[in-house]
């Protein structure tokens, strides 16, 4: 659900998404190599499937988003990740809009970034838990879709206030994914870290 | 689980022999100009036009509709929702213990409705749109619409490591099943599948590798090669016509029906 559909949105706040979703993915895909093209095009695939599994939360069923995944183990890459992500979303399986891919890559990416940030920032720490890379994966993981609900929530709301109710819903269909992308991403990171270190972001 | 959505691409009909390049930025250019539409009668007018190019490209109604549902889904709540208010104003219906139901009125109705439409038309698009060419062809007319080639790299491989991937974890999901394993609103089911899903992650990590090393030494140079040739024939230009043609009418037509207003 964090991906919005066409016609929905005030139309500056789409084409902003463009514009903004452009000048990173500009500046990533230059930072990109070409040796990076496998990693990045399984991680993308990855975050493509985990749309598709479906977790039954009470009445509703939410699905993985695995933006702060992606933050964790790709760097800043993993903006043209989603981008890509939502991009096959869109066309393979009908999830989203298009005209709403530059928007929806904005609410995804940006906190994807920020994950990363926040997961760079706490190995660096070292606070002096065994479990590092779990504990400051679980945050990212969990910060990432947060603060992709917040965007969502904000441009909903700035585009009409009849749209409050609409929020307020769709605020709290979230909170579960919230929480279980942050066991998630926590797990993962964990896990990588022991059997493929190289597959992190953070180089040790 | 995903079927590919080329699987009609073997059918015959005018849209299939569009040229790839010209149909692409075409209904692109249909469907960006249907989002910028404010008038409820030509957005479904547009819907009907969206059906059409559906109907002329032969791909079966039954397989969209399957992938409409998705959409439909998102919309819904905006439907149900949206010509309700509990502080706004409005014509009060219901009392629900402190809270007062109100109905936002006619306008409301018709702007989900309107939201619904297009949400619905623009996907529906998206069918003739690359449902009837073979992927690998559509991924070489964006390589010559000059995609930056890193993006169309990753869209090449992305689009074979989804198939890949999820295959994958249909088979590992069954493993699990075999041995008993149910998915259940549980910590022991989210921290069961991520450990799965992590595996099956370094699995096509170290494939993808493998892969792109190979293709690499057999002289893979980020070129996407296919036999296909295009050209570009006199009907190519007329459909283009035709479909760039509805998209720039329904905004005259809006803004010839507010002159008609004043």
């Amino acid at each position: 659900m964090v991906h919005i559909s066409d016609g929905i949105l005030a139309t500056w706040l789409w084409g902003s998404g463009w514009v903004i979703t452009a000048a990173i993915l500009a500046y990533t895909l230059k930072k990109m190599k070409i040796d990076d093209i496998p990693k990045l095009s399984v991680i993308t695939a990855a975050v493509f499937v985990a749309s598709l599994i479906h977790f039954q939360v009470g009445p509703t069923s939410v699905h993985m988003v695995l933006s702060g995944f992606a933050g964790v183990t790709l760097g800043i890459l993993a903006y043209p990740c989603i981008f890509i992500a939502l991009v096959m979303q869109t066309f393979l399986f009908q999830h989203g809009g298009v005209t709403t891919i530059g928007i929806n890559t904005v609410n995804m990416g940006v906190p994807a970034l920020i994950s990363f940030l926040i997961f760079k920032a706490g190995m660096k720490l070292n606070i002096g838990i065994s479990k590092n890379e779990m504990f400051f994966g679980a945050i990212a993981g969990g910060i990432a879709v947060a603060l992709a609900v917040l965007l969502l929530a904000v441009e909903l709301l700035i585009t009409g206030e009849e749209l409050t109710e609409v929020t307020t819903f769709v605020v709290f269909a979230h909170i579960p994914v919230i929480l279980v992308e942050a066991i998630f991403t926590g797990v993962i990171a964990g896990f990588l870290a022991i059997v493929k270190p190289e597959m992190l972001s953070i180089k040790k | 689980m995903i079927s590919e959505i080329d699987i009609y691409a073997g059918l015959s009909s005018p849209i299939h022999r569009w040229d790839p390049r010209l149909k692409v930025i075409s209904i692109l250019t249909l469907i960006f100009s249907i989002m910028l539409l404010y008038d409820l009668k030509l957005v479904i007018a547009s819907m009907l036009f969206a059906i059409i190019l559906v109907y002329i490209s032969r791909i079966p109604f039954s397989f969209i509709a399957g992938r409409l549902k998705w959409v439909f889904l998102f919309v819904l709540p905006f439907l149900i929702i949206l010509p309700f208010t509990v502080i706004g104003e409005g014509v009060e219906i219901a009392h629900i213990g402190s809270i007062t139901l109100n109905f936002r009125g006619i306008e409301s109705v018709e702007f989900a409705v309107m939201i619904v439409i297009k949400a619905l038309t623009s996907v529906m698009l998206i069918f003739p749109m690359i449902g009837t060419s073979r992927m690998d062809v559509t991924i070489k007319a964006l390589e010559d619409l000059h995609l930056p080639n890193k993006l169309v790299q990753m869209l090449a491989f992305t689009y074979r490591y989804i198939f890949v991937l999820s295959d994958e974890f249909m088979l590992m999901e069954r493993s699990l099943t075999s041995r008993g394993f149910k998915r259940r609103s549980n910590l022991y089911t989210i921290i069961t599948l991520s450990k799965a899903i992590a595996t099956l992650f370094v699995m096509s990590f170290e494939q993808a590798e493998r892969v792109f090393y190979a293709m690499r030494s057999k002289g893979y140079k980020g070129k996407v090669t296919t036999m296909h040739e295009f050209t570009l024939r006199p009907q190519d230009w007329f459909n283009a016509v035709v479909v760039c043609g509805f998209a720039i009418f329904i905004h005259v037509a809006v803004l010839y029906g507010t002159l008609e207003g004043i």
